[in-house]
């Protein structure tokens, strides 16, 4: 997906923000590109796989689509880089310079700009660890000139100007982020991370249809699209009626409440932890940041779900949760504003 | 206006991201952690060169005196309604207290905390016949009485069929300020039927990718977040804990293997072992987590159902227990 363009000199710094994502990465570039990407990287299984991709390595929805000749990788896991494993390391790699090639970035420059020109932020779960932090510091050495590693949430706040009295909830596909913005920058007792997310949901739905059909031949791939589309809290806006083979037969299945259980899974945990969150709130801003929730990633794309949080802030008062239409930059939009203004003395090259 | 205060609320979180970024550079701890845990633990030292002559004092005050209420507090029935008593402050007056048995005064561990895994909603390993929870739950109830005839005192995680999450189990050794922790579980490897052994842990970062699911399973119902675990695992590395917790482990695992193979011949020493079990991540003493037979051997299943086998676990766990117990004498 393409953005607007806006050419720059080569001789300038490209700012770019990244949000590293488990399902999808995105990066926003102070060129005016912006792109986002499957977080899918693949390199063919053979010989013969080679010769029909005519590729050496697929990155994103391309990867995906030809997973069956590929030796296909998740470089992410619950937003953080997989550790122990060179494969990963290697797609993460790939993934990254892929993004930014997209941007207008190259290595060897070609005319394009150089990589020491590029000075990054990227979102990383509220919870990282510094190792986690180190290990990606380490895995971009030599893909980026400068690098600064935040919290995704407090990203998607900075982009927003929503740095004070303020919750982001960001649901991504490995985690749900919460952050609560005090004017400064969050620490560990003002953000929480829960592995109940957009991949859970996919897992749980695999789990209820194949248990309703078990004659339906369906993949996690096939689910996730299903929920891409259909996903709901609550009241179904419609039947969720999808097609998958049986025996090689194409065959409709109606899935809403196996749509509806796998849904709400994530709501009993995101309520818990937004209220407990609020709980620690001082009390007299409590009422300002129930005002001010931010709701943003994919999984709030899920139907139902702003006003199922607004109803479980009634018990504590009432609330408003308000949700980006356009969640997809929102995090990447953030690291560049980020990028942008933090000062040339304040960025610390990363050494090849 | 707003506009000002927005400009500069993120010059200042600017500054501290990249602040944050610098820790993370050089390698430094994150703030707030480190730092208070080792003022805390500063704090403690001081505390204690004031405090130990006091208590000194108090003790040769107290066992002159007739008292005859519990010197300690011990947990009777539902385990943390009493601690969470002994968190708050009580007003204490002598007549609180109670000579100590004098047999476990010679010992550096004086009480024990024992943790039956699993409960409630979550059985652990669940065979038609019989559940991982109340293996470990007999076997538990076995060792509390066994270590208070030997002069220990025993704080219980769990005395009935509830399900009391890693995080409760955890503070709940921690309020009590106990010596060890012994976490039981049974183990079930469905890959390996045929093989069954036992196996002791202590805390410490593994690699191996079949320890690393056991302890994902184990630290199912944890009750902790990925922002609580973020703290935890901080401290895996640096744990001053770690040579102790290995030497109990040693000890278990040695007791563990020699009491129960005269039973079980076929019994497998699978040995003492580090992984992240979150129970021992976040208890502040010695701690280890003991994986007593194999629920996925179907020989051992059927010792499992014997009270004889269950109580020499029991014995076995015991003998690890005073035998790392009189090593700190």
């Amino acid at each position: 997906m393409k953005e607007g363009s806006k050419k720059m000199a080569d001789s300038e710094i490209l700012h770019v923000g990244i949000d590293l994502g488990t399902s999808r990465s995105a990066i926003s570039a102070s060129n005016g590109e912006r792109f986002v990407v499957d977080s899918f990287v693949g390199w063919p299984v053979d010989m013969v796989a080679k010769k029909v991709l005519k590729r050496s390595v697929m990155i994103g929805h391309e990867a995906v689509s030809n997973r069956t000749m590929l030796d296909l990788h998740r470089p992410l896991e619950r937003g953080l880089l997989k550790e122990g494993s060179d494969k990963d390391v290697e797609a993460v790699k790939e993934l990254l310079r892929h993004l930014l090639r997209l941007v207008g970035v190259d290595g060897n420059g070609n005319g394009r700009i150089p990589t020491s020109n590029v000075r990054a932020v990227v979102g990383v779960p509220a919870a990282a660890l510094r190792t986690n932090k180190q290990y990606l510091r380490n895995t971009m050495k030599g893909i980026v000139d400068s690098l600064m590693i935040v919290s995704e949430p407090f990203a998607v706040a900075y982009g927003l100007d929503a740095l004070l009295h303020t919750m982001i909830i960001d649901i991504g596909a490995g985690t749900t982020d919460f952050c609560v913005m005090k004017g400064r920058y969050p620490t560990e007792e003002d953000q929480r991370t829960l592995t109940s997310a957009g991949d859970s949901i996919d897992t749980h739905l695999l789990k209820l249809i194949s248990e309703r059909y078990p004659q339906a031949n369906i993949t996690i791939f096939m689910v996730r699209e299903w929920k891409e589309k259909h996903s709901f809290v609550n009241k179904a806006p419609e039947k969720v009626v999808v097609t998958a083979p049986v025996n090689g037969v194409p065959t409709e299945f109606d899935i809403t409440n196996e749509m509806k259980a796998a849904c709400e899974t994530l709501l009993g945990p995101t309520v818990e932890t937004m209220l407990d969150l609020l709980s620690r709130v001082e009390p007299e801003f409590q009422e300002r940041v129930r005002n001010n929730i931010i709701l943003s990633g994919g999984g709030g794309l899920i139907r139902g779900l702003p006003e199922a949080l607004q109803d479980a802030l009634k018990q504590v008062g009432g609330g408003k949760v308000t949700y980006m239409a356009d969640p997809v930059f929102v995090g990447s939009d953030g690291g560049l504003a980020l990028a942008i203004d933090a000062p040339d003395t304040d960025w610390e090259k990363l050494s090849a | 206006m707003r506009m000002g205060k927005i400009d500069r609320a993120k010059r200042r979180v600017l500054r501290q991201a990249v602040a944050d970024n610098l820790e993370t550079i050089r390698g430094l701890p994150p703030r707030g952690v480190r730092p208070n845990v080792r003022r805390s633990r500063l704090w403690m030292r001081r505390l204690s060169i004031v405090a130990l002559p006091v208590m000194l004092a108090g003790s040769t005050f107290l066992l002159s005196k007739p008292v005859t209420e519990p010197m300690f507090v011990v947990q009777r029935g539902a385990p943390h309604k009493p601690l969470a008593a002994a968190a708050q402050p009580q007003p204490q007056t002598l007549t609180t207290y109670e000579k100590v048995d004098p047999a476990a005064l010679p010992l550096n561990v004086h009480r024990v905390v024992i943790d039956a895994g699993h409960g409630g909603t979550d059985p652990g390993t669940a065979l038609p016949t019989l559940a991982e929870k109340a293996v470990t739950l007999d076997i538990a109830m076995r060792l509390k009485k066994l270590l208070e005839r030997g002069g220990f005192e025993v704080i219980t995680t769990r005395t009935d069929d509830h399900l009391i999450p890693l995080r409760e189990r955890a503070h709940i050794a921690n309020v009590s300020s106990s010596d060890i922790f012994i976490s039981i579980h049974v183990n079930s490897i469905v890959e390996h039927t045929s093989e069954h052994g036992v196996e002791t842990y202590y805390l410490g970062p593994t690699r191996d990718a079949k320890l690393t699911k056991l302890a994902a399973e184990e630290n199912r119902e944890s009750g902790y977040s990925l922002a609580d675990m973020r703290k935890l695992l901080d401290g895996i590395y640096m744990d001053a804990r770690r040579d102790e917790s290995q030497r109990l482990a040693s000890a278990i695992q040695s007791q563990l293997y020699g009491g129960l193979r005269n039973a079980d011949p076929g019994l497998q020493n699978w040995g003492v072992k580090r992984a992240p079990f979150l129970v021992l991540v976040a208890t502040e003493m010695p701690a280890i987590l003991a994986e007593v037979g194999c629920m996925s051997n179907d020989a051992e299943v059927e010792k499992m159902h014997q009270p004889e086998y269950r109580e020499r676990i029991a014995n076995a766990l015991f003998d690890g227990i005073r035998t790392y117990a009189t090593e700190k004498k």
